[in-house]
């Protein structure tokens, strides 16, 4: 039954994507919709049953999907669904405007559910090297994605992502084989002996020394990935550069499945090394992430820019909640996974649709949304206000958990200058978002009409985000203790 | 074939030594085509190491992975770059931020510096008794450890100094001949699957890098990196 599922998970968007790559128009929509649907259908069924708290095996022993796993599974598909949702439209528009030739369309199609097959290998994977594999795999696709319109600025995001992206992923090749090496005494030369649940059974038994700089290389290596500063510098760029449903993705849950691979390596490294050493490095780089982004979001002139520093943000927080362990930060850390993911993918695609209805990315053209373009602006001013922690979002809840999580784990000052950063963070945010959405608008480049689906895309989300702020529904409860419990498995 | 543990010992020396000079060749040189296929003649080399220790212990999945290494490393994806070179206008790095003599006494540097530190590292004396099994106590392969770490040094000074878009991509190579020269110097290898993935995915990269080589050509007029300052803050 679990390898039903996965079958139709993996082959859905990968036979799929196949039939896409020729296909355009409403054949080539219809497909990449039907396979989608399908394929994220299995996804949330894994994902419901791993986030119970039972631990799927499935495929022998290749595929472990505990809680965690489950979690970023289900997060892949929501996303996947919104940001394929939004993708006709604004296809349709860049094919309008001539940005993206015609033949490209069915291939945008087939490489976003590569792209989406890729990053749902992740979570189901216990061999860290296969883990590998698919990670350099999204790398890969995604850098395809990026520079599908072919306008220089693309060309160069592209490449940078390409080019840093396939290094610092090498340096996670490295980590893997530094965890093989450390290993392979006690478990023999078997694939099992890179299996991160044996690997953890096992991890007073490995080699210290190996595990130690197997930590280091992999916070280098998917940390580039996760977009730690200062490996963080081709994130501004694609992430700005793709088009806008794309962005969503790389925003929403790409950073996470990388962030994933690193938690793993993290519960490794603290099994057999005490939770002090990998602890104190994911705090550093993730305090050092925050302080990164803050200078690039208030002095910032392009809105997707400014989302992205602002996933670096984010990205920094996350880091340095899981370094501080303990149960408060690290529910705020499971539960902030999942509000950042889903908000920062509807703010991609209302700003894609501001930056077509505009014309532009420039701050300073897109001014006036409420009135100009109510539904994506409305959307964006409300995104804005929940992504920054304002009441009652539930992204304040899970920011304050981390921070008060880390003054009681002993991180006192780090979780002082973090609340700092995140309330400067969340001003330089709230002053770009009220002149876009207060502002005069000039005169618009195109006329279009909102339609109640993506009023309806846009608001959904956002609706959630604000309503757990307030109130967690019990099977919510019980997944996120669940996934904390996974997060906090070795003392860590 | 019979190939004694001695033999696969002396291969594999002289195949890190090779790998090693050649490395040091890529850096000290101007021409992108000379680069390109100084990176496939590393790849040869660290497949007929493997081979080498794979006949040598008998064991089948190394010398898989060494016929993989062949296939892929050696020839799709120098095959690949010389496609994309052939229809690029400037086949040679003309302004690298450090010039080829310079790239040339700092290869070296890294090769003594590597060799130095890995021989004094901690890790040195517990690899050798680490790999237990049958591979392990027939040939020492954490000797070509040093030799892989400078791969890996090499590679990035090769991507980081060059403009050139294909000489960047041959760093890159370097680079990933390295670390699959420390894979094989600390564990013989990933288990298969694995490293057909990472086959796999370093095909890809190469598709990729041609796609967008002929977008910057296309675009640009040339695969020249300093086209490529657009995009700050």
């Amino acid at each position: 039954m679990n390898e039903l599922a996965i079958a139709i998970l993996l082959l859905g968007p990968g036979l799929g994507g196949l039939l896409a790559w020729r296909l355009r128009g409403r054949a080539v929509e219809l497909v990449a919709f039907g396979t989608l649907i399908a394929s994220g259908a299995a996804g949330l069924g894994l994902a419901s049953e791993a986030l119970g708290g039972n631990r799927i095996v499935a495929l022998g022993n290749v595929a472990s999907i505990d809680a965690l796993g489950g979690y970023v599974l289900g997060l892949t598909v929501v996303v996947a669904w919104l940001a394929m949702w939004a993708s006709p439209r604004y296809i349709r528009h860049e094919l309008a405007a001539g940005a993206i030739r015609p033949r490209d369309e069915g291939r945008y199609y087939a490489l976003f559910l590569w792209f989406v097959a890729t990053l749902m290998i992740v979570p189901l994977v216990d061999n860290l090297g296969l883990l590998w594999v698919a990670i350099e795999a999204t790398t890969v696709v995604s850098a395809l994605l990026v520079g599908i319109n072919r306008s220089p600025d693309a060309i160069e995001a592209a490449w940078k992502y390409l080019i840093l992206g396939t290094i610092g992923v090498g340096f996670a090749l490295l980590a893997t084989l530094l965890a093989y090496a450390s290993s392979v005494r006690v478990l023999g030369e078997s694939s099992d002996a890179l299996n991160w649940t044996r690997l953890i059974a096992i991890a007073p038994q490995l080699n210290p020394n190996f595990l130690r700089l197997s930590f280091v290389f992999a916070l280098a290596g998917y940390g580039t990935k996760v977009a730690l500063a200062p490996f963080h510098t081709w994130l501004p760029d694609a992430h700005s550069q793709a088009p806008s449903p794309v962005s969503a993705l790389l925003s929403g849950v790409s950073l996470i499945a990388a962030l994933y691979a690193l938690i793993r390596f993290h519960l490794v490294a603290a099994a057999g090394l005490g939770p002090g050493f990998s602890s104190t490095l994911l705090v550093a780089f993730g305090l050092l992430s925050m302080a990164v982004a803050l200078p690039f979001m208030v002095r910032q002139e392009d809105l997707k820019r400014l989302l992205a520093y602002s996933s670096v943000e984010h990205m920094g927080l996350l880091a340095m909640g899981i370094g501080f362990g303990g149960p408060l930060a690290l529910l705020g850390v499971a539960l902030h996974i999942g509000l950042h993911a889903v908000t920062k993918a509807t703010l991609f695609l209302s700003a894609g649709e501001l930056v077509q209805r505009y014309g532009s990315r420039r701050l300073s053209a897109i001014r006036g949304t409420l009135q100009a373009a109510p539904a994506a602006g409305g959307a964006l001013g409300a995104g804005i206000v929940l992504l920054g922690g304002l009441p009652p979002s539930g992204i304040f809840v899970t920011e304050f958990a981390i921070v008060i999580g880390g003054v009681g784990r002993g991180f006192g000052l780090a979780a002082g200058i973090a609340a700092v950063l995140l309330a400067s963070c969340f001003v330089a945010l709230a002053v770009h978002g009220s002149r876009i959405v207060w502002g005069h608008s000039g005169p618009l480049e195109t006329v279009r009409r909102t339609g109640s689906g993506m009023a309806l895309r846009l608001a959904g989300p956002l609706v959630v985000v604000a309503v757990v702020g307030m109130w967690t529904p019990g099977p919510l409860v019980t997944a996120l203790d669940s996934i904390r419990a996974v997060l906090g498995a070795t003392g860590a | 074939m019979t190939v004694t543990p001695i033999d696969a010992a002396r291969l594999l020396d002289a195949c890190s030594a090779g790998i090693v000079l050649f490395g040091v060749l890529i850096a000290g040189t101007r021409s992108i085509g000379r680069a390109i296929w100084l990176v496939a003649v590393q790849a040869i080399l660290l497949s007929a190491a493997v081979a080498g220790v794979g006949l040598a212990t008998g064991s089948s999945h190394v010398v898989f992975g060494s016929l993989l290494t062949i296939a892929g490393r050696g020839l799709a994806v120098p095959l690949i770059l010389g496609r994309i070179l052939r229809q690029s206008p400037v086949r040679v790095e003309r302004n690298p931020y450090l010039g080829p003599r310079a790239s040339l006494v700092a290869a070296i540097v890294i090769v003594f510096v590597s060799a130095i530190a890995m021989d004094g590292a901690t890790l040195g004396g517990s690899i050798g008794g680490s790999l237990g099994g049958s591979i392990g106590a027939s040939v020492d392969a954490p000797r070509a450890l040093p030799a892989a770490v400078a791969e890996v040094l090499t590679g990035l000074l090769v991507a980081m100094t060059r403009r050139k878009g294909l000489s960047i991509v041959v760093g890159l190579l370097v680079f990933e001949n390295g670390l699959a020269l420390v894979a094989f110097s600390l564990t013989y290898g990933m288990p298969f699957v694995v490293e057909l993935g990472a086959t796999f995915d370093l095909l890809m990269v190469t598709v990729a890098v041609g796609v967008y080589a002929q977008r910057m050509l296309t675009v640009f007029g040339s695969l020249s990196t300093d086209q490529l300052r657009n995009l700050r803050g």
